[in-house]
């Protein structure tokens, strides 16, 4: 059990997000949806739970008359995302043991 | 992929490392800007040394080549932020030092056009001038223009730079062997004639610049075709 881990970061899709953006600066909903192969809706859905946990920031735009959303990391969801992944490892190591 | 599906820790960790390694393979320069100045600064720098070696003169500064390829380089630069979907940070980085090389470049022209003018007069305002004074008295004392020794070195010194960081941070052999040869370049032209050192410029656009363009260029393609 992951008693420890941060539920926010502790699912497939949401972790995933996380990981892509915390190696970039900042990137396009449609790079997100493309790299994780998830839904449209279901994408937008977890953004959001990401949002308002303070993790990621959201910037709605327009570009060329198209809606264009882009996502980047905040400094709480650094730290957060560097918190779930000392975790992991603890529970590797845990493993090895 | 789906959300709810319970992770194990194994599972989170492929997680982490398969998007990172995404996010990292996603990016690919295209060469274009770099073909473009690498043709541009050669081309300008082997015509001036045309222009001395043949002894005559083009109807128009061949570093207004330079200057025009500004407008190319727009073009190129909005529709690569258009393609690209993300923003890294080495490349916003790298974005911002080339930016500053621009200002350089642009404001050392400045310097070079305007810094003589300013010190012959003030030269002239305190009685004194410099004086051309030929050693076997074949010609006659001139007044002499105040000039800059071997300026274009520095230009060669101010193009390396870019292209040494473009290549560290990057990790782009090409770029660092170009900018480490363009240094040994530079010192070389500290000791040459100024016709000699636009050879040496036109070079160092080639290796810096152009050769690190289009093998970034083909990379480009071929990934673009495994894309399709």
């Amino acid at each position: 059990m992951f008693k420890d881990l941060d539920p926010i970061l502790h699912s497939q899709l949401r972790l995933a997000v996380m990981s892509l953006l915390i190696s970039v600066k900042e990137a396009e909903f449609t790079f997100i949806r493309e790299k994780t192969k998830a839904t449209a809706g279901n994408l937008s859905v977890q953004i959001q739970k990401l949002k308002d946990a303070g993790y990621i920031e959201v910037n709605k735009q327009f570009k060329d008359n198209y809606p264009l959303t882009t996502c980047s990391i905040t400094k709480k969801g650094i730290d957060a995302f560097e918190k779930y992944v000392k975790a992991l490892q603890s529970y590797l190591n845990t493993d090895k043991k | 992929m789906k959300n709810e599906t319970p992770l194990t820790e194994h599972e989170s960790l492929n997680i982490i490392t398969s998007m990172i390694q995404n996010a990292k393979a996603s990016y690919h320069d295209s060469g274009m800007s770099a073909i473009l100045w690498g043709l541009a600064v050669s081309i300008a720098s082997l015509l001036v040394y045309v222009q001395i070696t043949l002894n005559f003169t083009f109807p128009i500064d061949p570093f207004w080549i330079v200057f025009i390829a500004i407008i190319p380089q727009i073009y190129i630069s909005l529709k690569e932020r258009k393609e690209n979907k993300v923003v890294r940070f080495e490349d916003a980085a790298i974005n911002a030092v080339w930016s500053v090389y621009g200002i350089t470049i642009l404001l050392l022209v400045m310097y070079a056009n305007i810094a003589p003018a300013v010190s012959k007069e003030f030269a002239n305002q305190e009685g004194w001038q410099l004086i051309k004074h030929y050693i076997n008295g074949s010609k006659p004392d001139a007044e002499m223009y105040p000039f800059i020794p071997s300026l274009y070195s520095l230009y060669i010194l101010l193009y390396t730079f870019p292209t040494m960081v473009t290549g560290i941070a990057k990790k782009f052999r090409p770029m660092i062997v170009g900018g480490i040869i363009s240094y040994i370049l530079f010192i070389m032209s500290c000791y040459t004639s100024f016709k000699n050192d636009m050879l040496i410029g036109a070079v160092v656009a080639i290796i810096c610049w152009l050769i690190p363009g289009i093998i970034l260029r083909s990379k480009y393609l071929k990934q673009r075709k495994n894309n399709v």
